[in-house]
């Protein structure tokens, strides 16, 4: 099964006051996917995330000043770039995503000569399947990336990304501040590398509160949707 | 409002919007500092092509004009994207202030560390 072996892989977690959840994280990491490094961004949080990191004495890059999401998404880009990663894949550090289909994800990008995958609770509908509001702005951007594509991408906000060093260059030079997901992944589309998605089941946050609130969701998506509209016009 | 002045303001106002629009698509703007001017845009060119939604606006407001109306509205549009423009630059002072600090941090830690190897 593991033909992923020689590849060197590493797991960005970027932190943004994740003090309570990374270390059960990191230890999810080491237990269900021994194969992977992993690095922690910590994007200047508030709490004690880069004390705990330091304790338990867990990588970590510590941004000096707040670059959002995106930033420090890129950060982690960036040094796995540079380590000679081959294979990088994005994690939340609030306890969300579970690291025993890192494998998965790894063995079908390998196999399928994938660029980028995607781990999808919308393939198999198991788990938290995101609250009522989110489902809808994740229904348009499935039907915007089918529309404007052509290639269906049933959960384009996953923050559970796995890609290779290709798109690993793409990102290193461009990548958006704020609400990356959808937007780097019609990129791709349009630039014609191939992005698949496998199921994975996601938990619901162990703690934290999700980057996007409830009021700025109309910001979000008015935001997001004229960010895939000019990408199709590049 | 004559059809005249109606024609203009939109021609110039759809022109502004695509300037917009493409200077993103080149990566010269950034989408998320622009997403007001391109709302006042498209809010101007509303109350452009429905000017009785001005005149309830102007009768509110007590102005005689639905001229005047439009004028006052992009004056007030532009005072609100100065002000957006003050808070980041703002933002941007306290940011580029923690970087220096933080490399004044680096280096002396450097020297440090050299200076004891040495």
């Amino acid at each position: 099964m593991d033909n992923t072996g020689k590849r060197k892989k590493l797991v960005i977690i970027p932190a943004f006051n994740e003090a309570e959840s990374i270390v059960e994280t990191v230890r999810d990491i080491r237990e269900n996917a021994p194969d992977f490094d992993f690095v922690v961004i910590n994007d200047c949080s508030k709490d004690r995330t880069l004390e705990v990191c330091k304790k338990e004495d867990i990588k970590v890059l510590n941004l000096p000043i707040n670059l959002g999401i995106g930033g420090a998404v890129q950060t982690g880009y960036v040094y796995a770039f540079h380590q000679g990663y081959d294979i990088v894949v994005q994690f939340d550090g609030d306890g969300q995503h579970d690291a025993r289909y890192l494998e998965v994800m790894a063995d079908s990008l390998v196999k399928e000569q994938a660029d980028m995958v995607i781990g999808s609770r919308f393939i198999e509908k198991q788990g938290f399947q995101s609250s009522g509001v989110r489902r809808i702005g994740i229904r348009i951007f499935s039907f915007l990336s089918q529309a404007l594509f052509g290639v269906r991408i049933t959960d384009a906000t996953s923050g559970m990304r796995m890609c290779n060093r290709r798109v690993m260059e793409l990102f290193i030079r461009d990548y958006p501040r704020d609400y990356p997901e959808p937007e780097t992944v019609c990129r791709l589309l349009r630039k014609k590398y191939k992005v698949i998605e496998v199921p994975v089941e996601m938990k619901e946050r162990l703690a934290g509160v999700s980057s996007i609130s409830f009021n700025r969701s109309v910001y979000y998506m008015i935001k997001v949707t004229l960010a895939i509209l000019i990408e199709r016009l590049r | 409002m004559t059809l005249q002045a109606k024609v203009i303001i939109i021609v110039f106002l759809l022109f502004v919007l695509a300037v917009i629009v493409n200077m993103i698509r080149q990566r010269r703007l950034e989408l998320k500092y622009v997403l007001l001017w391109m709302g006042c845009d498209i809010a101007l060119i509303i109350l452009t092509c429905f000017p009785d939604l001005m005149n309830v606006l102007a009768r509110i407001l007590g102005i005689q004009s639905p001229m005047n109306m439009i004028f006052f509205l992009g004056f007030l549009f532009s005072l609100i994207i100065i002000f957006s423009l003050t808070v980041t630059i703002s933002h941007f002072t306290a940011m580029v202030r923690k970087m220096a600090q933080e490399i004044a941090l680096l280096s002396d830690e450097l020297k440090e560390k050299t200076k004891k190897e040495e």
